[in-house]
C-alpha cells in the first residue's frame, strides 16, 4: 500500500537520516533530491502523493509530502536560515539540519561556530487561475481514487449516486446540464460541488475575521483554493514568474509561523528599537500570513507543466509519446467531429467554426525580437446579443483547461485591475486579471460594452489589452517604471461590430440558423455530446498545440512565389501582414490535422479559407459603408 | 549570524588586535594623507565637523588604497568588525583639529568604492565586508532617532549606568553595576543622557538592467545612519556603500525578559490570547530558522548611471571613465567595432534584423541613438542635442515595429500610443494622492524617458492640444506644469521617435507632407527627420519581404543575423556618446555651402519642400553630423571632430527625409487608363524599391527632357506640374479679377502656348506642349479639383463626367474658390 511509504509520510525523517549519514559532506543535499526524484519516477508513485489542490488543508498531515499544481504569482526576496545548527543542550550537543523546515523544537546554540547560514527563496504560488471546473473535477476524482495518506476520504454527497470512479473510463453521457453550467457563475470558478471540500478552516489558530480580510492575491476575482508559500532551495534562476509548476514538497503548517500582526505600534518602541519595525504590518500580512490559510511548502522537486489538462500525460515520457502517436491516428476524425460541434455552436457557421478551432490550438511558439509568433487572436464579430456570448464562453470553458471571461462593460473596464502592480508598502506584487498561465483562453466579451466615459484606469486597461493582443506581453506596473512580462494567452474577442481592440483576424459571424430559443438550442447541442466525446476534444485541443511543426524548402519557395504573384495581380490585396497571418493560419491548419509539415495543399487551403474570410469582411464593410 | 554573535556581548568590548591596529593605521592615514599641493587632505573636512549638524567624515576609498593597500584590504574584508574603530579614529582626528564636544559621536563614510555588486549577488558570504550596491529606491521610511548608547537608571538602587552600547535592539544592562544590587530586569532609560543617531530605512530594488527576464526584481532594506539619511528619495537610483548584515529576527531573538514586557504592552485586545499562546510555544524553545538581511550603508551617492545602469548618457562621464568600466573583452569588442570600415551599415542591420529594407529609416534612428551635442549659448539658452524622428506611413508598413524595437533596445525608452494617452499621460500630471490628499506630480511618458527615447505611436491621433503640450518638451527639453498650486519645471531630455498615419489612411503623394499628416506646422518643424513609408509593390522587394517573413516563421534563430549583439551595440553607443565632437573648419564651410544651397532652392520655388528651410534645418544638420561623427568615433580618440564626410551623410539624410518628400513624377498616360490616384506611385518606375528612393530625383526641371524620348512629354515631375498649374491658376485669378469673367478652355490653352512660345521650336513640339497642357488641365479639373469646369452654363449640353474633357465643347473654367495659391 502506498500509505506505508515513509517518504511520503515522513519525508523529514528521510532527510534527517541522510544528513546524519553524511558527516557534513555537502553532497547529501544532492542525494536527497536524487532520492525523491527517484521515488517519484516510479510508476504511478506521483499519484500517491496527496495534492493540495484537491484535499483540504486540514486533512493533510503536517510535515508530509504533498504536491501542488500552481502558478508562481510572486517571488519574495531571498531569506536566510540556519542550514545547519547545533542544539543548545551541552550534554547532547548535536548538529541538526535546518533545511526544509521553518522551525525547530529544540534550543539552538546561536553562538556555535558550526552554524551554517544558507539561502532560500520564497515564491508565492496560487492555483492556476481560471482552471476549468472539469479539469479540477478530473484531477479531484483521480485523487479520490488513490487513498491518500491522510484520514481524509472525499465525500461528495451530491454526486455520490453517480459513478465516481469509472467516470473517465466508461463512455457515458454527460450529466452537465445547463442549470449546472449556470451555477458556475460568470467567473466560472465557483464550482458548487467543491464547496463542501473547502470546509471552513475553523480549527486554525487565526481568528476567523482575520482570514476574511486577508487578501490571498488571486489574479482572478472569485477564485478559491489554497495559496501557498513555497520555499525554494535549488535552481532559483530556473523559475520565472507566471510559470506553472507541479511542486512536490514538505508541508509545513506550524502555528508558530503565524506572526501576530499588531494592530498598532507603540511609537516609543520605534524610538528605542527602530529595527523592530523592519517590516510594516502590511508587509507582515503579505509575507507571513497565518500558516493555516497559506501553508508553507518546502520544495523537494518541481516539474514545469506544459499544460494542465489532466487527461493528458503531463510529463514528456515514453508514455506520452506513445499516447501522442496513438492519438495522431484519430486526429483527423476528432477534428471533423469537433468542427461539426463548433459549427452547431456557432449557429451553423462553418467558417467561423474553423477559425475558432484554429484559435483554440494557437500558441506563441517563439519570439523574434519583439515579435511573438504563432499568436492568433480571433475577433468574432456579429455575435447575437442576449447572453449568447455567455453560453459560448461556457462551451469554450468545457473544452479548454484554463479560461476566463472578461466582460468588457464600462464598469469593469474602469474598476477592474487588469495589470499587476507592485505594492511597495506590503512589498508584494498585487495581482491583476492579466496575470494568467500560458495558453489560458481569455474571452473578451465586447458585446457587454456600452457607451459612456472611460476614466484613466479604463484607458489603461484597454491599452493593456491592446498590448497583450499585439505583442503578447503585459507591462507590470512597478510605480517607477513598467516591466514587460511576456505571456502566451489566447485572446478571443466577441463583439457586435468590429472590435475596438486589435486582432489578428476578424470573422463576422453569419448564422445559418436562427433558433427561436437560443438557450434551449445550445443546451440541446451540449447535451447531445457524450463525455467521452468531450474528453476527446479536450485531449485533441491540448495535444495539437504541442506538436512540432516545420516547413520544407520547396514549400517555402512555393509560398514566396505565391506571395509575389498575388502582389502582382493586385498589389493592394495582399500585404506583408496578410502573409504573416496566412502563414500562421497554414501552420494551425496543418497542426489541426495532425500534420507536422506544411504541404502545398495545406498552404492552398489556408489561402482559401483566408480568402473566404476576407470576402466576408469586405462584404461587411460595404454593407456598413465605412472604412476599417 | 556572525554579527548577531558579535554584538550579543553588548557593553563590553573584547580586545581586538586587528581592529586596534586598523584604527591606528587609519588615524595615520587621516593625519598624513596629502593632496597634490601637500596639504593634509582631510583636515579641512575634519574641522567642518564642529558644526552641530555634521558628524560624518567622507573618505575616498581610493586614497586609502594609495596610502596603504593592506589597510584598504582589511577595511574591505573586515569592514563591519573594524568600523567602530575607524569611527573612533575619526573622533581622535577631529578632536585634534578642532574643539569638538567630548560626547559627540563621529562616523566615517567611504566614497568611490571601486567595485559594485548586483543586488542579486548579495549572499551570506558577503556579510561584513565592504560593498557597493546600486538600486532604485522604492520606499523610504521617516527618519527616527536610534539609540546608540544608553544611560540607564537602576530602578532598585538608583545607580546610573552609562554608555550601554545598543546594537539593533534595545539592550538593557545585563546586571546592575552596583555589586550589592542583583537587579537584572528593572532599568529605566534616561533619554537626556543617552546618545542617539539619525536612522532611516529605505528599500532599494534591482534596476531593470540587472534583472533577468521574467523575474520579479529583488529588493533589500538599507539602513542609513547619521548624515546618510534623507539622501535618497523614492524613485532615485543610488549607490550605497556599506555592508550586508544579518538583522536578527527580533521576534526570535527576544529572550524572555524584554520580550514579555513589550509584547504584553502591545498585544491586548482580541489578539492577546493568540499572542500569548505563541509566545508560550516560543518559550518552549521552538524557534524560527530564518533571518533577514539588510544593508547597512554609510555612504549614498546618486548612481552616475554607468555600466550597470546602462544609461545611454550622463553628464559627468568621459570616454575614459566609460572605458575603465568595461571589462577587457568588452573594450576589445568596442575597439573592434570602432575599426569596422562598414560600421554604419553593420549597426543598422544589427539593430533591426527583423525589418526588411527601409535603410534610410534605420540610419536615421541609429543617428538618433547616437544623438547630437547639447549646447548652451552665451546667453544661457540651451540648444538640444537630441534628434527627433518621425515616420509617416501607410498602414502595415512596420512603423510600430520600428518603435517597438527602439523601446526594446534603448535603455530608458518609453513606448506610448498617442491615441491612448492624454496630455497628462504623456507629459506630467498633478494628481491628488488618495490617502494623504496631497498633490503629487505623476511622471508621464516623456518624463520617464528623460535621457532616453520616447516612442510615440499614432502621433497624429493625439489631441492637438496634447501635441502642443509636448512642444516645449521637444525644443526646450523641459515640461512645466502649473496646476493646483503646483508649479514645476521638469526635465524631459528626450529624443522623440514618432509614428503617424497619413490623413486619408494612405499617403497621397500628390499632396504635400503637411497636407498628408495631421500635425501642426510648429510641431512638424521640430522633427529633424521625416521618413515616409509607402507600401509599394514590385517583384524584387516582394520576394525579399516574403523571404523575410517565411524565415521568421520557420527558420530557427539563425535567420536573425546580426553582426553585433544588442549589448555590444548598447555599449558602443554609450561609449561613443561620451564624445563631444567639434566642427572642423572645412566642415563648417561645407555646412554653410549646403545650407545656402538648400535656402536658394527653397526660395526659388522650383521644388516645394515640406516646409521652408530655416535655421532649424541647419541645426538638424549639425546634430546629425555630430551623431555621425560619434558613430565613427575611432578616428580621433581625444578630440572628436566633425568632418565634411559626416556632414555629407547628414545632409544626404536630411535631403532624403525633408526636402523631397512629395515630388513624385506625374504620369498622365497611365493615370487616365487607371484613374487611380493612390496608385500612381507604383507606375512611375520599376526600379524604385522604397519611398525614399522614389523621391531621390535630382533637380526637377531636368527630368521631363530625359524621359520624353520614349513618351514625349507625357510625364513631368511634380515640381514641374506644380509650376505649370500655379502659372495657370495665377493667370486665371488675374483674369477673373480684371474682368470678372471666366476663361474658356481654348483661350487658356492658347494663352499658355503663347507664354511658352519662346521654348517651342518645331511644330511637333507645339503639338506636344498642347497635348501636355490639356492633360494638365484635365488633371487639375478631375483629380486635384483646383479648377472647376463649368459645362452647364454654356449653350452646349452637359458632357459626360469622367470622359476626357471635350475640347470641342470648350467649357468655361474657373478657379475653385477654396483654392489658395501656395507659395
Amino acid at each position: 500500500m502506498p500509505s506505508s511509504h515513509d517518504w511520503i509520510n515522513k519525508p523529514l525523517g528521510v532527510v534527517e537520516a541522510m544528513f546524519a549519514q553524511s558527516n557534513s559532506n555537502p553532497e547529501w543535499e544532492a542525494k536527497v533530491l536524487e532520492y525523491f526524484k527517484g521515488q517519484l519516477k516510479e510508476k504511478e508513485s506521483h499519484s500517491w502523493v496527496p495534492s493540495l489542490n484537491d484535499v483540504p488543508l486540514h486533512y493533510l498531515k503536517p510535515n508530509s509530502l504533498v504536491k501542488f499544481r500552481c502558478l508562481v504569482q510572486d517571488m519574495f526576496d531571498p531569506e536566510f536560515y540556519m542550514g545547519v545548527y547545533e542544539t543548545v543542550d551541552p550534554s547532547t550537543k548535536v548538529l541538526r539540519c535546518g533545511k526544509y523546515k521553518d522551525v525547530t523544537e529544540c534550543g539552538v546554540d546561536l553562538n556555535s561556530r558550526n552554524t551554517v547560514t544558507a539561502e532560500r527563496q520564497t515564491f508565492y504560488c496560487v492555483p492556476i487561475p481560471g482552471e476549468s471546473p472539469w479539469a479540477k473535477e478530473i484531477s479531484f476524482l483521480s485523487a479520490a481514487r488513490v487513498v491518500p495518506s491522510t484520514s481524509y476520504v472525499p465525500s461528495r454527497q451530491k454526486r455520490s449516486y453517480e459513478e465516481d470512479d469509472d467516470m473517465d473510463t466508461q463512455p457515458q453521457k454527460t450529466k452537465w446540464s445547463l442549470t449546472e453550467l449556470q451555477s458556475s457563475s460568470p467567473h466560472g470558478n465557483g464550482d458548487s460541488k467543491r464547496q463542501e471540500t473547502e470546509a471552513p478552516s475553523s480549527q486554525t489558530t487565526a481568528p476567523s475575521d482575520c482570514s476574511s480580510h486577508l487578501d490571498l492575491n488571486f489574479p482572478l476575482p472569485g477564485e478559491r483554493g489554497p495559496a501557498c508559500l513555497v520555499k525554494v532551495y535549488e535552481g532559483l534562476d530556473s523559475f520565472k514568474l507566471n510559470d506553472t509548476l507541479e511542486i512536490y514538497g514538505i508541508l509545513s503548517v506550524n502555528p508558530v509561523l503565524t506572526v501576530i500582526v499588531y494592530p498598532y505600534r507603540d511609537p516609543s518602541l520605534l524610538l528605542l528599537n527602530p529595527t523592530e519595525s523592519m517590516e510594516t504590518p502590511e508587509e507582515q500580512r503579505a509575507h507571513d500570513p497565518p500558516a493555516s490559510l497559506v501553508p508553507r511548502l518546502h520544495m523537494l522537486y518541481a516539474r514545469p507543466l506544459q499544460h494542465n489538462n489532466p487527461l493528458l500525460p503531463s510529463a514528456p515520457t515514453e508514455d506520452q509519446s506513445a499516447f501522442v502517436s496513438s492519438f495522431l491516428v484519430e486526429m483527423a476524425s476528432v477534428r471533423a467531429e469537433l468542427l461539426a460541434y463548433l459549427t452547431h455552436v456557432l449557429l451553423g457557421d462553418g467558417l467561423a467554426a474553423e477559425y475558432l478551432l484554429l484559435h483554440l490550438i494557437s500558441n506563441v511558439y517563439t519570439r523574434r525580437d519583439v515579435l511573438p509568433l504563432g499568436k492568433f487572436t480571433l475577433n468574432l464579430s456579429g455575435c447575437p446579443l442576449n447572453s449568447y456570448t455567455e453560453r459560448l464562453y461556457q462551451i469554450v470553458q468545457q473544452l479548454v483547461p484554463c479560461s476566463y471571461r472578461l466582460s468588457m462593460s464600462l464598469h469593469t473596464m474602469n474598476s477592474m485591475r487588469l495589470v499587476p502592480k507592485k505594492d511597495y508598502v506590503a512589498n508584494r506584487l498585487v495581482s491583476g486579471a492579466l496575470q494568467l498561465a500560458r495558453n489560458t483562453s481569455l474571452f473578451l466579451d465586447e458585446t457587454q460594452l456600452e457607451q459612456g466615459q472611460l476614466d484613466s484606469s479604463g484607458v489603461r486597461n484597454i491599452t493593456a489589452l491592446g498590448n497583450l493582443i499585439s505583442w503578447q506581453k503585459v507591462d507590470y506596473d512597478f510605480s517607477y517604471h513598467q516591466m514587460e512580462f511576456p505571456c502566451n494567452i489566447n485572446v478571443l474577442v466577441t463583439s457586435e461590430g468590429r472590435s475596438l481592440l486589435p486582432s489578428d483576424c476578424q470573422v463576422p459571424l453569419q448564422p445559418q440558423v436562427t433558433p427561436p430559443n437560443m438557450e434551449e438550442y445550445l443546451t440541446t447541442i451540449h447535451m447531445a455530446q457524450f463525455t467521452s466525446q468531450i474528453n476527446k476534444f479536450r485531449v485533441y485541443l491540448s495535444l495539437a498545440r504541442t506538436l512540432d511543426y516545420s516547413i520544407s524548402d520547396e514549400v517555402t519557395k512555393a509560398v514566396e512565389d505565391d506571395f509575389v504573384d498575388m502582389r502582382k495581380d493586385d498589389p493592394q490585396s495582399v500585404t506583408a501582414e496578410d502573409l504573416h497571418r496566412m502563414l500562421v493560419v497554414a501552420r494551425l491548419l496543418s497542426l489541426s490535422l495532425g500534420q507536422t509539415t506544411l504541404s502545398r495543399d495545406g498552404w492552398m487551403r489556408a489561402k482559401h479559407i483566408d480568402m473566404l474570410r476576407r470576402s466576408r469582411t469586405e462584404q461587411q464593410k460595404s454593407l456598413n459603408g465605412n472604412e476599417p | 549570524m556572525e554579527s548577531a554573535a558579535e554584538t550579543s556581548t553588548a557593553g563590553v568590548s573584547v580586545k581586538d588586535d586587528l581592529s586596534e591596529k586598523c584604527q591606528k593605521l587609519f588615524l595615520e592615514f587621516l593625519e598624513e594623507f596629502q593632496d597634490t599641493n601637500g596639504e593634509i587632505l582631510y583636515q579641512p573636512d575634519a574641522e567642518e565637523l564642529i558644526r552641530p549638524e555634521r558628524n560624518t567624515l567622507t573618505v575616498n576609498f581610493t586614497n586609502i588604497e594609495h596610502f596603504n593597500q593592506q589597510l584598504a584590504t582589511t577595511i574591505q574584508e573586515e569592514y563591519y568588525r573594524v568600523y567602530p574603530f575607524l569611527c573612533r579614529a575619526v573622533r581622535y582626528f577631529a578632536r585634534d583639529h578642532g574643539n569638538m564636544p567630548v560626547a559627540k559621536e563621529f562616523y566615517v563614510a567611504f566614497s568611490d568604492f571601486p567595485s559594485r555588486q548586483k543586488i542579486r549577488e548579495l549572499s551570506t558570504a558577503r556579510i561584513g565586508s565592504l560593498l557597493r550596491i546600486s538600486g532604485q529606491v522604492v520606499r523610504t521610511h521617516p527618519v527616527h532617532p536610534e539609540l546608540v548608547s544608553g544611560t540607564f537608571l537602576c530602578l532598585e538602587c538608583q545607580s546610573v549606568m552609562k554608555d550601554v552600547e545598543q546594537q539593533f535592539k534595545y539592550t538593557l544592562p545585563n546586571i546592575c553595576k552596583n555589586p550589592v544590587c542583583a537587579n537584572r530586569r528593572h532599568f529605566m532609560l534616561d533619554p537626556n543622557k543617552s546618545r542617539f543617531v539619525d536612522f532611516q530605512k529605505v528599500r532599494i530594488q534591482e534596476t531593470q538592467a540587472e534583472l533577468p527576464r521574467g523575474s520579479i526584481p529583488r529588493s533589500v532594506e538599507v539602513i542609513l545612519r547619521a548624515e546618510a539619511v534623507e539622501m535618497a528619495q523614492a524613485g532615485d537610483r543610488c549607490d550605497f556603500t556599506g555592508t550586508l548584515i544579518v538583522v536578527p529576527d527580533v521576534a526570535a531573538l527576544a529572550v524572555s525578559g524584554t520580550r514579555a514586557e513589550t509584547s504584553s504592552r502591545v498585544t491586548g485586545g482580541r489578539q492577546g490570547f493568540d499572542a500569548d499562546g505563541i509566545q508560550g510555544l516560543k518559550a518552549l524553545g521552538v524557534r524560527d530558522l530564518s533571518y533577514r538581511l539588510a544593508f547597512l550603508a554609510c555612504y549614498v551617492a546618486p548612481t552616475n548611471p554607468q555600466f550597470g545602469g546602462k544609461d545611454l548618457r550622463q553628464e559627468d562621464q568621459t570616454a575614459e571613465s566609460v572605458k575603465n568600466q568595461m571589462t577587457v573583452q568588452e573594450w576589445e569588442k568596442v575597439f573592434e567595432m570602432s575599426q569596422d570600415k562598414n560600421l554604419y551599415h553593420n549597426l543598422c542591420t544589427s539593430l533591426f534584423p527583423t525589418i526588411h529594407g527601409n535603410n534610410e529609416i534605420k540610419r536615421g534612428i541609429l543617428l538618433m541613438l547616437f544623438g547630437g551635442v547639447g549646447k548652451t549659448t552665451m546667453e544661457g539658452t540651451s540648444l538640444r542635442g537630441d534628434i527627433n524622428v518621425c515616420i509617416v506611413g501607410d498602414p502595415s508598413t512596420s512603423k510600430s515595429q520600428f518603435l517597438k524595437h527602439v523601446e526594446d533596445f534603448a535603455p530608458r525608452a518609453v513606448y506610448t500610443s498617442g491615441k491612448a494617452s492624454s496630455a497628462a499621460g504623456l507629459t506630467a500630471a498633478v494628481v491628488k494622492d488618495e490617502e494623504s490628499h496631497e498633490f503629487v506630480i505623476e511622471a508621464g511618458a516623456l518624463m520617464l524617458a528623460d535621457n532616453g527615447v520616447c516612442c510615440i505611436d499614432e502621433f497624429d491621433k493625439m489631441d492637438l492640444k496634447d501635441q502642443v503640450a509636448i512642444h516645449e518638451a521637444m525644443e526646450q527639453q523641459t515640461i512645466s506644469i502649473t496646476k493646483a498650486g503646483v508649479k514645476a519645471t521638469l526635465n524631459a531630455r528626450t529624443s522623440i521617435l514618432a509614428a503617424a498615419n497619413p490623413i486619408d489612411g494612405r499617403y497621397n503623394r500628390s499632396k504635400s507632407l503637411k497636407q498628408n499628416v495631421n500635425m501642426s506646422a510648429p510641431i512638424m518643424s521640430r522633427f529633424d527627420l521625416f521618413f515616409i513609408l509607402i507600401d509599394e509593390c514590385n517583384e524584387v522587394t516582394d520576394y525579399a519581404i516574403a523571404r523575410r517573413i517565411v524565415d521568421l516563421h520557420f527558420r530557427n534563430m539563425e535567420s536573425v543575423e546580426r553582426v553585433y549583439a544588442t549589448d555590444e551595440i548598447q555599449r558602443y553607443i554609450l561609449f561613443a556618446r561620451q564624445f563631444k565632437p567639434k566642427i572642423t573648419a572645412e566642415a563648417k564651410e561645407f555646412v554653410v555651402d549646403q545650407y545656402k544651397r538648400l535656402r536658394q532652392r527653397d526660395s526659388s520655388g522650383s521644388t516645394k519642400s515640406a516646409w521652408r528651410i530655416t535655421v532649424r534645418q541647419l541645426e538638424s544638420m549639425l546634430r546629425l553630423s555630430e551623431g555621425m561623427a560619434r558613430l565613427y568615433c575611432s578616428d580621433e580618440l581625444t578630440y572628436l571632430k566633425v568632418h565634411p564626410k559626416h556632414v555629407k551623410e547628414a545632409f544626404r539624410l536630411l535631403n532624403k527625409s525633408v526636402i523631397r518628400v512629395d515630388s513624385p513624377d506625374i504620369n498622365f498616360d497611365q493615370e487616365q487608363d487607371n484613374g487611380e490616384m493612390n496608385d500612381h506611385s507604383d507606375m512611375i518606375g520599376t526600379n524604385r524599391n522604397h519611398a525614399e528612393e522614389a523621391m531621390d530625383t535630382e533637380h526637377g526641371a531636368g527630368r521631363p527632357e530625359k524621359t520624353s524620348t520614349a513618351k514625349p512629354a507625357l510625364k513631368m515631375t511634380f515640381a514641374e506640374y506644380k509650376r505649370v498649374s500655379n502659372l495657370i491658376v495665377f493667370h486665371m485669378q488675374k483674369m477673373e479679377d480684371i474682368d470678372e469673367s471666366s476663361l474658356k478652355m481654348s483661350e487658356l490653352i492658347n494663352w499658355y502656348l503663347k507664354e511658352m512660345e519662346s521654348e517651342i521650336e518645331s511644330e511637333a513640339e507645339l503639338v506636344a506642349k498642347k497635348n501636355l497642357i490639356e492633360k494638365v488641365l484635365h488633371r487639375l479639373i478631375h483629380y486635384d479639383h483646383i479648377i472647376i469646369e463649368l459645362t452647364k452654363t454654356g449653350l452646349k449640353k452637359v458632357g459626360d463626367e469622367g470622359e476626357e474633357p471635350v475640347i470641342e465643347e470648350d467649357p468655361f473654367l474657373v478657379v475653385n474658390p477654396n483654392y489658395i495659391l501656395e507659395d
